[in-house]
């Protein structure tokens, strides 16, 4: 079959390999039938996860139809179509009754590894480095899904793959962003990052009842993504002189009730604390340029929350604990528990509350991955999300 | 109550930094007899070299010697005298040779400055009295989300694992998880490491010693008993296995698919 390769730093290819086969009576086949670039495999495709090899199948995001199933997987039939969530949970630990589906205690085989990094294992991941368990990804044309009785949803509900494809990974995400907020009316949340990620999070706190939401990119053909989309403000953060100053102006000097990080490791700033730490970065002196971070938990109201669902993946530096004690802020964050949030997210796209294809601005064949990549990851041609097609 | 101490081992980490340290300097000394003649300001041909190199011998068993033995006092002493021996060396060098003496001087305080601990831990192990204890307690635990009796009765018939437990002596002991959390399975046993720290830096490094087999064992377990099956990716087909992790195969799927 084919699919797409991590070859190396910048750079990927679509390869013929070696279809999938079970290896677990609790595994699937699913033949894909859409799958998308995520913000976080441009991370990998940047060279910043350690634990990747040449040769991996990428993707976390994708959907399709089942093809072959174990004999451990009773709720799926073959024909059955299906959105598959990116952490992989066994639904039998702890963490997962918990429903702590990405930290689930039993799916990731190299535990280990990961236990080294993090103190603690995670779940394992499609397709995102070995520290999260080396499974092949689904920007493919078949992926083997592990613990297929427990992750994936059945959608046959005549919507098109673009309304529901996102249930994998970015809306979830999003929506916890916005979930950890604890909105519950009459809020100001800012969120930083107008990705998808970001316009997700930035949606679902509106859905949630936040009075105003303030979504914050140096991007305007994102940010107006945003306003034509979801009743959202924007701010270009390249056009005020200090972020946190400009929020304190626009909510009469309290700051945001929550403030959302969708940015993470790889973000951008302008002055010369960017290049402080984006040469202690490539030196590899520290793994994250955690300007959207920093900025958050200045920015943020007294006592207010602070949520992170950008990617992080090792260590910070300048990270302003102080603020964060003194003013008693609280921080909320993970990889988000897709599978807790795939039935609720599908009934709101179902009631027409959001139809989350608004992101998409191109659908490219799977053979044009390696375009896609290039596409968003230096946004040309205004690129906010790359749907692949195989 | 207090908790049982997981850790009864008599070496302190001065006296393995010593070692350590005697063997990555008697090491460059034999490897490169030349270069390290130049750094201390002695002559780089002659017999100096041959001098540098039986050194970095002396100082090489004395690392190993200090690694592998459990309460290592006469080797530490032989530090101290090997200190007394380098200065004096580094004396006659300093004395015969006026190019290069702020090099000699320099090594002659750094030994100086090594020496201060070696005759510290030397003293200190001699006031030590009785047997040495060389074993170390390990503990190795994990908290499978089932109750006890289901537990106990998967382990009764892991019979492998209590096997391997047996052969090393091990005790195994389960407990009830606070708070409805399933099921808490401890291993204990005596670690004897038979070439001393050495030994047990190899096979640490190999993924071979019992501690590491013994974690990813109780992984396992407990997969199994959690979820019926060992879950196995692309780039690790065998499951959780540390000695598997070093050379992982990439993400892809597998060619023939081996169950």
């Amino acid at each position: 079959m084919k699919a797409t390769c991590w070859m190396g730093r910048n750079s990927v290819e679509v390869e013929n390999v070696p279809d999938p086969k079970i290896l677990n009576d609790r595994d699937a086949i699913v033949r894909i039938t859409s799958t998308a670039i995520c913000g976080s495999d441009l991370h990998l495709y940047d060279g910043y996860i350690p634990t990747m090899k040449r040769g991996d199948v990428l993707g976390h995001e994708f959907m399709g139809e089942v093809v072959e199933k174990g004999k451990g997987v009773a709720n799926l039939n073959v024909g059955d179509r299906v959105v598959v969530p990116f952490p992989i949970a066994c639904g039998n630990c702890w963490a997962c009754r918990h429903e702590l589906y990405s930290v689930c205690e039993n799916s990731n085989p190299n535990a280990r590894l990961a236990e080294k990094m993090f103190g603690f294992p995670t779940a394992g991941i499609f397709g995102y480095s070995h520290l999260t368990g080396g499974f092949a990804g689904g920007q493919a044309e078949y992926v083997r899904v592990p613990f297929a009785d427990v992750g994936p949803i059945k959608v046959d509900n005549g919507l098109p793959d673009e309304a529901v494809l996102f249930l994998s990974d970015i809306f979830p995400t999003g929506y916890m962003g916005a979930e950890m907020c604890d909105i519950s009316g009459g809020e100001v949340i800012a969120v930083w990052g107008a990705g998808p990620v970001g316009q997700f999070a930035a949606a679902s706190a509106k859905m949630l009842g936040a009075e105003r939401v303030i979504l914050i990119d140096r991007f305007d053909y994102r940010l107006r993504i945003a306003e034509e989309n979801t009743d959202v403000e924007t701010l270009n953060y390249e056009n005020v002189d200090s972020v946190p100053e400009a929020l304190k102006e626009l909510t009469g000097g309290r700051g945001p009730d929550a403030c959302i990080d969708a940015v993470g490791m790889e973000a951008h700033f302008h002055g010369p604390l960017y290049a402080y730490d984006r040469m202690k970065q490539a030196m590899r002196m520290e793994t994250e340029r955690p300007f959207a971070l920093r900025e958050a938990i200045m920015s943020c109201r007294n006592g207010g929350i602070v949520s992170i669902v950008g990617v992080y993946g090792g260590l910070v530096d300048k990270f302003p604990i102080g603020a964060l004690m003194n003013r008693g802020l609280s921080i909320r964050t993970g990889q988000c528990h897709v599978q807790r949030y795939l039935r609720p997210l599908l009934e709101r796209i179902q009631n027409g509350d959001i139809d989350p294809s608004f992101v998409i601005t191109h659908e490219l064949s799977l053979d044009d991955a390696a375009r896609g990549y290039e596409l968003f990851k230096h946004k040309r041609d205004d690129c906010l999300k790359v749907v692949l097609k195989p | 109550m207090p908790v049982d101490p997981v850790r009864v081992r008599e070496k302190d980490s001065l006296a393995q930094f010593l070692g350590w340290f005697s063997v990555s300097l008697g090491t460059a000394q034999i490897a490169a007899p030349r270069a390290m003649c130049r750094l201390v300001g002695a002559r780089g041909n002659g017999p100096a070299p041959t001098i540098m190199r039986l050194m970095g011998v002396r100082e090489l068993s004395q690392g190993l010697g200090i690694l592998m033995r459990p309460r290592p006092t006469a080797w530490l002493w032989s530090r101290v005298a090997g200190d007394a021996l380098d200065l004096s060396l580094l004396g006659v060098t300093a004395a015969t040779n006026d190019g290069r003496r702020k090099r000699t001087a320099f090594a002659i305080a750094n030994v100086l400055g090594v020496t201060v601990p070696d005759v510290f831990e030397s003293m200190y192990l001699s006031r030590k009295r009785g047997e040495p204890r060389a074993a170390m307690l390990v503990r190795k635990t994990v908290t499978i989300d089932r109750p006890r009796g289901e537990v106990e009765g998967t382990w009764a018939r892991a019979d492998m694992l209590r096997q391997k437990i047996a052969d090393a002596e091990g005790a195994v002991t389960f407990t009830d998880a606070p708070g409805d959390r399933g099921t808490e399975i401890a291993v204990d046993f005596l670690h004897r490491p038979r070439a001393g720290d050495l030994g047990a830096a190899a096979a640490k490094l190999a993924g071979k010693d019992l501690a590491t087999q013994l974690s990813d064992d109780l992984r396992r377990f407990k997969q199994q008993v959690e979820t019926g099956e060992v879950v196995r990716s692309d780039g690790t087909p065998t499951g959780h296995l540390l000695t598997t992790h070093l050379k992982q195969r990439p993400a892809q799927p597998l060619e023939e698919a081996v169950r």
